[in-house]
């Protein structure tokens, strides 16, 4: 039952990334990288990882690509009709090879390498406590410094946007 | 993978108790809403704007000269949306302009989900819980939802072609975005106090009628309405639809069944507001004063299985008066305030709500250190 | 016109208390609340045979229940038919004059005794604002406006050019209105 639901969201993210790609409209575009967050927090679900998949939704899909679609939508993006240039299609394919690479390497070491065995999780795994509890208690500087780097973003951010400050 | 569900299919007889409970309660949630709420809090609205008016109401629908104080309405409104057309504006988007109202009608139906609308009794042995689904993440999963249902409005408002609509679609964008960061901000104290983001968790702990979330976090009450009055968008944050200056907003270019969907959205998420309000703030399922105990040992003549059922029962009408009262007081609201300005709800988002939120979590935290 | 005006100060300076916003929210909550159930329990005492209480509720059901309009209201003009059975009007063509759309025509004519009557008199309802100028103008209270609001439109508008015998109307129905005209503060009857 769970691999039947696995391999569905697995697909199921797959084909709404290709289609991502490959749509022209830039507003399906956007709404397939949503259901492609909702794949993948459903995978995340799966894992056990409750507190992960539900800030997934919260962040990534709802608020997020709100913002994205918002300015997809002021900008009112259309279909962008001409020659793609020379210049341009090195480039695409540069970026296509340089990928190629990289995940044949990804593909190599896995092949290669040992993976560690899998270790069952205990009840408590995911859950917003525990999860707290190792962020504030192992993981506390880098999360303070996380924290501090949104905050000059942040600053940065009012800073660009009002013209007197 | 065969064997696999195979296995699972074996489980079957011994999960039955469990299926039947899931069941049950998916189903009586699901005719709650659809059945009960969503058709007659129409009716609701009609009626008591009206009384609030010194009106009397739509009461001109009848059978044979029966009008049911105006209850006739519900069904001539389901017949007359039913058959009318179902207009597409030309250049709009047309499966994005028929995606739009199921986005902005399914969350409002799952939000329910995580809402305990009863305690947890021990019937024939089978431990039930009166919640669909009781997830640790509890209260996240409501504004997760809540903000998916920003794409309904956003891509209605896109897949119009409309000015009026896209206007509206923008408007919802960024109400939503902004106060749903302000309404996480609200919840925070609430977490801390009963230390849990568990809804039956927060259903339980406030057994005590002097725990009731209202008492605990008054600032942070008053806060979440706010924010909730808005996520809502009815009026005195109802810029996104604002008839004055944007024909109806985001569902301009909507009719027949497609616009009773936003209708019944709306509808869906004041219930569930309403839901939210009662199961944090205001003790749940919870009777003030009366124990769970207390209340078995009062139905304890019935024998201890007909005792919990009663018990069930009391606590379920209960908790479900909690939410017909909210939801008066949430239309009173509605009926009586007038809309605000574009950039007052802004400020009223980012500039006061905000910053009170984070106030509240301090002094919340302060006041547990003392206390503790 | 010299420059001068007078600047108003409409005090939208809110207080301390004002600004607080929530306990005027919480104000007006209240007064809807209040009228909710003065009219929720006059509406159930009603329907149990009960008497209503004091607030009513504003609302009448048209067709079936009129209002009652003042006597100022302006309806349809109509022509006075005096208690001996002859039209009031002397068809001196006032208010011809008077009326700013110019919607009324008369032709004038004598009667055997040898007062003065309209021998047509035609005003078209289509053409005519309710303003009431005729009623004014008229040296003979022979026009006044009626109270008729309903029923003056149609689907062809020959049908609403309206002769003598759709206008006039037995002095008798009309008396409210004509004491009303009498009595007005700078009718020309006052002076
Ligand atoms: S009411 Fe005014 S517009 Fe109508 S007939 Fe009299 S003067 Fe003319
Ligand atoms: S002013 Fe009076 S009397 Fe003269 S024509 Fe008109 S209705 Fe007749």
């Amino acid at each position: 039952m769970e691999l039947l639901i696995f391999y569905g969201l697995g697909l199921l993210a797959l084909f709404a990334a290709a289609a991502m790609i490959m749509v022209r409209q830039p507003v399906t575009s956007a709404l397939l990288l949503i259901l492609n967050m909702f794949c993948l927090s459903g995978l995340y679900a799966m894992l056990g990882a409750h507190l992960i998949a539900i800030l997934q939704l919260l962040v990534y899909a709802g608020a997020i690509m709100v913002l994205v679609l918002f300015v997809i939508m002021l900008l009112n993006l259309r279909e962008k009709k001409g020659i793609v240039s020379k210049h341009q299609i090195a480039l695409q394919t540069a970026g296509v090879a340089v990928f190629g690479v990289f995940m044949a390497v990804i593909a190599a070491r896995l092949h290669t390498s040992q993976l560690p065995n899998p270790k069952a999780v205990t009840a408590s795994f995911g859950t917003v406590g525990a999860v707290g509890r190792v962020l504030f208690t192992d993981y506390i500087l880098p999360f303070e410094i996380a924290s501090i780097l949104l905050l000059a973003a942040i600053v940065g951010a009012v800073i660009l946007a009002k013209s007197k400050v | 993978m065969g064997n696999v569900i195979m296995a699972d299919l074996a489980r079957i007889p011994e999960l039955l108790p469990s299926i039947i409970e899931m069941v049950a309660k998916v189903v009586f949630i699901f005719t709650m809403n659809m059945g009960v709420f969503a058709p007659l809090l129409g009716w609701v609205e009609r009626k008591q704007s009206a009384l609030m008016q010194d009106r009397i109401g739509a009461n001109r629908a009848d059978i044979l000269g029966i009008t049911a104080f105006g209850l006739l309405h519900t069904l001539t409104d389901a017949i007359k949306l039913l058959t009318k057309e179902d207009f597409i504006p030309r250049g709009a988007d047309k499966p994005l302009h028929y995606l739009a109202p199921f986005i902005a009608v399914v969350p409002a139906l799952i939000a329910f989900a995580v809402i305990p609308f009863g305690g947890q009794y021990v019937l024939w042995g089978h431990k039930t819980n009166l919640v669909i689904a009781d997830l640790d993440v509890g209260i996240l999963f409501v504004f997760a939802v809540a903000s998916i249902s920003t794409y309904g409005s956003v891509i209605a408002g896109w897949a119009s072609n409309n000015n009026w609509s896209l206007l509206g679609g923008i408007r919802v964008g960024a109400q939503m975005l902004s106060y749903e960061v302000a309404m996480g901000l609200t919840l925070v104290g609430v977490f801390m106090v009963y230390g849990s983001l568990r809804m039956t968790d927060i259903g339980v702990a406030q057994e005590n009628f002097f725990h009731w979330g209202i008492f605990l976090q008054p600032l942070g009450f008053i806060l979440f309405i706010t924010c909730a009055l808005a996520e809502n968008k009815r009026t005195p944050f109802d810029i996104p639809e604002a008839e004055a200056e944007l024909v109806a907003g985001y569902f301009t270019e909507y009719s027949g069944l497609k616009f009773a969907m936003f209708w019944m959205a709306e509808f869906l998420e004041m219930v569930t507001i309403s839901g939210v309000l009662v199961a944090l703030f205001f003790g749940g399922w919870q009777i003030p004063f009366v124990t769970h105990e207390g209340l078995v040992k009062f139905f304890g003549f019935l024998g201890s299985n007909f005792a919990q059922v009663a018990v069930m029962v009391v606590h379920v009408t209960v908790f479900w008066v909690k939410v017909l009262g909210w939801i008066f007081l949430l239309m009173l609201i509605r009926w009586t305030l007038p809309r605000f300005r574009y950039d007052q709800v802004m400020e009223l988002g980012w500039k006061i709500i905000l910053p009170l939120a984070l106030v509240n979590i301090f002094i919340t935290g302060a006041v547990m250190l003392m206390v503790m | 016109m010299s420059g001068t005006y007078r600047k108003v100060d409409r005090n939208v300076t809110l207080t301390l208390w004002e600004r607080l916003y929530l306990p005027e929210v919480i104000r007006g909550v209240t007064i809807t609340t209040r009228h909710f159930f003065v009219n929720f329990l006059s509406v159930t005492k009603a329907y149990f045979g009960g008497k209503p209480s004091d607030r009513k509720i504003m609302t009448i059901y048209y067709p079936d229940e009129k209002p009652v309009l003042p006597e100022a209201y302006r309806g349809k003009p109509v022509l006075v038919l005096g208690s001996d059975g002859r039209g009031k009007c002397v068809a001196c063509g006032l208010c011809e004059v008077a009326c700013p759309p110019k919607c009324i025509s008369i032709v004038g004519g004598m009667r055997e005794d040898g007062t003065r009557r309209p021998v047509t008199y035609k005003l078209n309802g289509a053409v005519c604002i309710f303003c009431g100028l005729c009623e004014e103008a008229c040296p003979e209270e022979a026009i006044v406006m009626s109270d008729r609001y309903e029923g003056l439109s149609e689907y062809d508008r020959k049908l609403m050019v309206y002769d003598k015998e759709a206008l006039l109307v037995p002095e008798e129905k009309l008396g409210k209105r004509l004491d009303y005209i009498r009595r007005r503060m700078f009718g020309k009857w006052n002076y």
